[in-house]
Parts: C-alpha cells; sequence; structure tokens
C-alpha cells in the first residue's frame, strides 16, 4: 500500500486521540469510583440505578414516618400505663374503702383523693402528641374527654405507609381504652367509686372494685395494643434499615467502578499512551526529509 | 539519422520536459498538506516528428490521480459518519436532561412528591406537611415543565440548525455549479482544470457531510451532483433545499426545480445521510420519542394524583380538588403542568382526609395518594419504572449512537486512507522525483554542452 505523508499524521492523530480519549475516561472512573456517569455509559445499568433511587427514597420517607409516628406511639403506650398505675391506686382505695371499720369521714377524704386521680386521668386521656390530642382519632384538635369524662373524639384510627404492604394503624383508640367501646367507661366507673365513698355506701363501693378491675383490665389491654404498634414499627423499622443498606449495595455494585479494576485500566492505559507516544514520535521522524 | 541541430532541439525539449516534471513535483510538494488536494502526475510522451524517430520528449499536461470509485465511497462514507456523528452530538444534549446520575433527572422530583405524600400520612393536621406537599407538587411541575421546555428548545434549535445546514447545502450546489461551468469552459479550450477539479471536489467533500451525496461524470469533467434521492447539481444549474415542517411537526426537506422554479418537491423520505439525516433523526425520531414518553409518565401521575386528590377532603371539608392542572390529553402535558390554582396557596386544601368525618386528622387519603407510586400506570410499570425505563432507553440510544459513530468513523478512515493512498502526497516519492527530474535536467544540459562543444569543433575546423 502506498503510504503518504497525510496517511501518516492521520494515523498518528486517530491512534492518539483514541487512546488519549481511553485514558480519560478510565482516570475519571478511578478518580471518582463511578462507572456509570450517565445512562450512556449502561443504559441497563442507568435504568437500574433510577429505580433503585426511588426504592431508596421511598424507603426513606418510610423510615422518616417511622420516626414521625413513633414519638406519638411512644406517648401513648406511656400515658395508658400511667392511666393504669392510676387504676392500681383505685382499686387499692376500693379495697381500702371497702373495709367495715372505716369510717364515714375516712371514706369522705378516699373520695377526695379518688377525685384527684379523676382530674390526672382526665388529663392523661387528653394527652397531646406532634399530631395533636392522642386518643381524640381522627379529630386531633378537639380534647378527647370533656370534664366528665365524656368521649368528644371519633373513632379513625391514624394509619400511614410503612412499607409497600397495607396502610398500618399506628394510634390507639381513645374509645377503645376509655369508655364502653372498649367494654368499660372508666371514667364512669372512677366516678360510681367516688359518689360511693362520698356517700359512704359499702355496698357499691364493694360492687366498684371488680368495675375499677374490668377497668384497668381494659386500659392494660389498650397499652398491649399501643405497644404492639411500637413492636410493628421496630420490626419496620429493622426491615426498612436493611433494606435501605441493601439498595446502596446494589447501587454501589450497578453503579460504582470496581477499585482494582479502574486503576489497573489506568496504568495500562497510562503505559499504552506513552508507546503510542514514541511510535507517533518514530512514524513523524520517518516524514522527515533528513534521510535525502 | 539525426543532426547534431537536431540533438540541440533535443536537448531543449528535454531541458523543458524535466522542468515541467520538476515542476508538477514542486506543486505536489508545495500542496502536501492541502485538504482536497489530489497529487498530480506530469505526463510526458516522445515527440514524434511524423513517421521520423527523433527520439524528443514533450509533457502533454498532468495527471490527477485519483480513483472515481474510491471517491464516491469516500462521498457516502462522509456522510454516513456526519449523520451518525451529528447524530450522536445531539443526543448528548438530550442525555443530560434525564441524568438524574447527575441530578437533573426528574426522579428525585417524583420520589420528593412521594416523600411529601408520605410526612402527610404521618402528620395529616400539620401545616409544615402540607406546605411540604404543594412544595413538593410545585417543584415536579417545575422540573416537568424545565425539561418538556428544553425538549422543545432542543426541537427548536435543530430546526434552525436543519435550515442553516440546507443554506450550507444550496451556496455548496450553487458552487460546485458554477465551478462546473468553468471546468467545461477550461477543458474545451485545452485548458488544465486541475485545480478546479481540487477545488470542486473539496466541496462535494464538504456537501457530503450536510447530505447524503452521489455524483455521475457528465460531459468534459462536468458531474451531476445528487442529493437526498434528487439532482442537486446538473451542469451549470443547481436546485435549492429548502426545510418546512409537516402537520404533525417533523421536518420537510423540499427542492426546488431546476431553474428556480416556485415548484417544491419534497425529498425528505430519501434523506440518509450527511449533517441534515442526523438532525431530522435525532428530532423527528428521539426526541419526540422521548418527549412522547415524558407527557405519557407526567400525564398518568398527574391524573392519577388528582383522581386521588379531587376523592379526599380539604380541612375546609371541600373535596373534589385536582392538585394539578395537567390536559385532558398526554400531549404536552411535561410542558402544560401546574400546581392547580384551588390548592396554591393554600396548604389547607390538601386533601389527607378520605371523608369528612375523620377531618382534621384523617390520613387515608394521604397514604392513598402515596401508594399511587406504588401502583402500575400505563403499562402497568409504576411512576419509578416507567422513570427508569425513560432514563434506560435515552442511554441505550445514546450507546447505540455512539456505537454507531465510532464504526462509521471506522470505515470513513478506513475509505480516506484509500483515497489518501491513491491520491495524496508522498514526500518519499516527491524527493525521488525531484532528484530524477533534476538529473535528467542536469544530463540534458550536458547533452546541450556536448553537442555545443562538438559544433565548436566542427566550425573550428572547417574554418581553419
Amino acid at each position: 500500500m502506498r503510504v503518504t505523508e497525510g496517511m501518516r499524521y492521520s494515523q498518528v492523530l486517530a491512534n492518539l486521540a483514541n487512546i488519549t480519549s481511553q485514558h480519560a475516561e478510565a482516570s475519571q472512573q478511578a478518580s471518582t469510583g463511578i462507572r456509570v456517569g450517565k445512562p450512556s455509559d449502561d443504559p441497563i445499568a442507568a435504568a437500574e440505578l433510577a429505580r433503585l433511587s426511588a426504592s431508596s427514597s421511598q424507603t426513606k420517607a418510610h423510615l422518616s414516618t417511622i420516626d414521625t409516628v413513633r414519638g406519638d406511639a411512644e406517648l401513648t403506650e406511656s400515658t395508658l400505663s400511667d392511666a393504669s398505675d392510676i387504676f392500681s391506686r383505685l382499686k387499692e382505695i376500693a379495697l381500702q374503702g371497702a373495709n367495715g371499720e372505716l369510717s364515714a369521714d375516712d371514706r369522705k377524704t378516699l373520695g377526695v383523693e379518688v377525685d384527684g386521680l379523676k382530674d390526672a386521668l382526665l388529663k392523661l386521656g387528653n394527652t397531646r402528641g406532634t399530631r395533636g390530642y392522642l386518643f381524640s382519632g381522627s379529630a386531633v384538635t378537639t380534647a378527647a374527654f370533656d370534664a366528665a369524662g365524656a368521649f368528644q373524639g371519633n373513632d379513625t384510627a391514624h394509619t400511614v405507609q410503612i412499607g409497600n404492604s397495607t396502610p398500618t394503624a399506628v394510634s390507639t383508640s381513645g374509645a377503645e381504652a376509655f369508655v364502653v367501646a372498649g367494654g368499660r367507661d372508666v371514667f364512669a366507673d372512677l366516678q360510681a367509686l367516688s359518689t360511693a365513698l362520698a356517700a359512704n355506701d359499702l355496698t357499691n363501693i364493694r360492687a366498684s372494685i371488680d368495675n375499677v378491675s374490668a377497668s384497668q383490665t381494659q386500659l392494660i389491654n389498650a397499652r398491649a395494643r399501643s405497644g404492639l404498634v411500637l413492636s410493628k414499627l421496630d420490626a419496620s423499622e429493622s426491615v426498612l434499615t436493611s433494606l435501605d443498606s441493601e439498595q446502596q449495595k446494589r447501587a454501589q455494585t450497578t453503579g460504582a467502578a470496581d477499585p482494582y479494576e479502574s486503576y489497573t485500566r489506568v496504568t495500562a492505559l497510562g503505559q499504552s499512551l506513552e508507546r503510542a507516544i514514541a511510535v507517533s514520535r518514530q512514524i513523524l521522524d520517518l516524514g522527515g526529509n533528513n534521510r535525502f | 539519422m539525426s543532426s547534431l541541430t537536431q540533438l540541440l532541439y533535443t536537448a531543449r525539449d528535454s531541458l523543458t520536459a524535466q522542468s515541467y516534471g520538476l515542476s508538477v513535483t514542486g506543486q505536489n510538494i508545495t500542496n502536501v498538506n492541502t485538504p482536497g488536494y489530489v497529487k498530480r502526475d506530469p505526463l510526458l510522451e516522445t515527440r514524434a516528428l511524423g513517421t521520423a524517430t527523433t527520439g524528443s520528449v514533450t509533457a502533454t499536461g498532468l495527471r490527477r490521480a485519483t480513483d472515481i470509485y474510491i471517491e464516491k465511497r469516500e462521498l457516502s462514507a462522509r456522510g454516513s459518519a456526519s449523520a451518525a456523528s451529528e447524530h450522536d452530538r445531539q443526543l448528548s444534549s438530550v442525555e443530560a436532561l434525564f441524568n438524574d446520575l447527575g441530578a437533573t433527572g426528574m426522579g428525585s422530583a417524583l420520589d420528593g412528591v412521594f416523600a411529601s405524600f408520605s410526612a402527610l400520612a404521618a402528620n395529616p393536621n400539620d401545616p409544615t406537611a402540607r406546605t411540604a406537599v404543594l412544595g413538593a407538587a410545585s417543584a415536579l411541575a417545575e422540573r416537568a415543565n424545565s425539561m418538556a421546555d428544553a425538549l422543545a428548545d432542543t426541537k427548536n434549535d435543530l430546526l434552525k440548525q436543519a435550515q442553516a445546514t440546507a443554506t450550507e447545502i444550496n451556496e455548496k450546489a450553487a458552487s460546485i455549479a458554477r465551478l462546473n461551468q468553468r471546468i467545461v469552459a477550461a477543458e474545451t479550450q485545452g485548458e488544465d482544470a486541475a485545480d478546479l477539479k481540487d477545488q470542486r471536489n473539496n466541496l462535494l467533500l464538504g456537501l457530503s457531510e450536510l447530505v447524503d451525496v452521489r455524483t455521475i461524470a457528465g460531459d468534459n469533467g462536468s458531474i451531476v451532483v445528487q442529493a437526498s434521492g434528487t439532482t442537486l447539481v446538473e451542469g451549470a444549474e443547481s436546485r435549492a433545499f429548502s426545510i418546512d415542517l409537516n402537520a404533525d411537526g417533523s421536518l420537510k426537506l423540499l427542492a426546488t426545480s431546476v431553474g428556480g422554479s416556485s415548484t417544491s418537491t419534497e425529498v425528505t423520505q430519501f434523506l440518509t445521510g450527511g449533517k441534515l439525516a442526523g438532525i431530522k433523526e435525532t428530532r423527528d425520531v428521539d426526541v419526540f420519542d422521548i418527549g412522547q414518553k415524558l407527557d405519557q409518565l407526567v400525564f398518568d401521575v398527574a391524573t392519577a394524583i388528582n383522581t386521588q386528590h379531587a376523592a379526599g377532603f380539604g380541612q375546609d371539608g371541600v373535596s373534589g380538588r385536582n392538585l394539578f392542572d395537567v390536559g385532558a390529553v398526554p400531549a404536552g402535558a411535561a410542558r402544560s403542568l401546574r400546581l392547580s390554582a384551588a390548592v396554591a396557596g393554600n396548604p389547607a386544601a390538601i386533601a389527607a382526609s378520605g371523608d369528612l368525618a375523620s377531618l382534621p386528622g384523617g390520613s387515608d387519603n394521604a397514604v392513598a395518594l402515596a401508594d399511587i407510586f406504588n401502583t402500575g400506570l400505563t403499562g402497568g410499570r409504576t411512576a419509578a419504572e416507567t422513570y427508569g425505563d425513560i432514563v434506560g432507553d435515552i442511554g441505550q440510544r445514546k450507546s447505540a449512537a455512539q456505537q454507531y459513530v465510532e464504526t462509521q468513523q471506522a470505515i470513513k478512515e478506513q475509505v480516506q486512507a484509500m483515497r489518501e493512498s491513491v491520491s495524496g502526497v508522498s514526500l518519499d516519492e516527491e524527493m525521488v522525483s525531484l532528484t530524477k527530474y533534476q538529473r535528467a535536467y542536469e544530463a540534458a544540459g550536458r547533452v546541450l554542452s556536448t553537442v555545443d562543444q562538438l559544433m565548436e569543433e566542427l566550425i573550428n575546423r572547417i574554418g581553419r
């Protein structure tokens, strides 16, 4: 084949441009650690990364939701625990009041304590969390109970999505915890005890013992349900954290450059570039006129 | 039998012929780096004088070292490489729009809307969460608008580039037609038209990068140039290309009749190469397809959100409000997407509750809104999956275009090397030629001086 000056120069230019371009690309991969920097670098991986990014964002959003609702769930659980403690004391008072040796004044004094506990229970029933009143259902801006202990909220559960499964209820029903929807109206039982103590009505005081016990059981059950919500949140958080970690690992595997491979490639291409420059110099020297 | 005087003339002819050879070699050396220059070979012949052998020489002209088939292949290879290169170059800007890996795509905006619904479900009565929904929805609308605007700008830019390319084609075609005329005139008068042919060849090479070109040799050195399936140049006449738009917005390539008639013929369907073909493919195939897919995704997401949002209730107890303003059909959805005026600036209007009774803390509608992102849209794919498909599609197109560029570039370089091998100047050869003609010139000079000596000897002897 007849070789001309133009062919020599074109060949040198094409070779150098090709190796320089490959070297630049490999250097970028090695220095950034990113193999897929734009969709055309690896279309399938880019599509996968876009989907993984969306999945990861969703996972993080679910984790954030768990963080947000956990505060109220924990507050609900501790509030119901406190309410249950109140009923432990009420049971003691009822047993004490049922003692036939107690005077009417002693029972009246116990009645005053019961009234105080009723106020405390009302306050617990109207506890506010970050979302509003904890036990009002979706009527979060309305106090769950009025001064008489009548329920003013609703039974709509607060649901959130903490995974790709069905929505999860994260609230505890105030109606089921405190009023007849759960079997007993705890405020009414408490009021009955207070009234019986004030009236020195031994029969009703004794009758209240079982009712107070039943009310406490109702509160304990509600607390257990709220504990289950917390457990569910913890379990979901654990699953989502693992999922997030797995998604990040997959994104890393899909889009990141293997450091050893990329460094090796840069080194090999660097050597190729040096060789290409040396060969180019020789080719260009051949084109000189010093032979004639 | 030749006389001394005849030998003098022979030496004179030789000096002239070798001088011509030196002159052509000098031309070749001078133009070693001139683009499109075709190496010349001096044509030397023995000079005949009747039937007698005089042994003299004459330079009859020069020959341009060309191969018509290689030249044709080069035109075609350049056209294909140019189309591929333009297609790839234009796709780069489209790819950049959807590069979520470089944080310029729409994926984060879609994720933001999901996250805002999710946070709203966690605390439906929180004004901050409601405002965040408006912010995320607004960000999605802005991102969709800016991507659709960028695609529309790309289409407009490509239209302008196509028009500028058509103008450039017309200028080159007119120049080729003028050169045709000058070449015919020169050759008719027996003059050398090599330089004019080089100029025409250069113009043809330039033209082949703009549009697919074929040439047919005409009479007296003239050529017929066909481009996009139609005759662009014939003799001293050239046609003009122009760009118009079809009803669907795609490009239309029109060719006027030879002679400047106002009648135009559409030749778009025959356009296969050159920058113009690359522009058309990017604009009418890739940008169009990607725009359609983006519109469909935006339309599906916005419509699904609107349907769900309208089913819920705002804190003011009002239902039936859309979150987005989006057209009734997918076409243009990305560009026209707006936050609905019914909710803009009014966080309380965000419908987190599924019914009136669950106000103000009901979260079921917010949950359902977030769930849209886990539900299949058109084609049964979720929004994230569909968006991933679009990103993959663009990557695939760009990657295929890159590979095609490499292939076409390799073919072009190969054909160019073949042309260069035939038509290029080799300094080695020229240096040899230089020495060859120099030595021949010196030898002819020696013949001359020998004849001179002989004649002097003869004259001196006769005169004594």
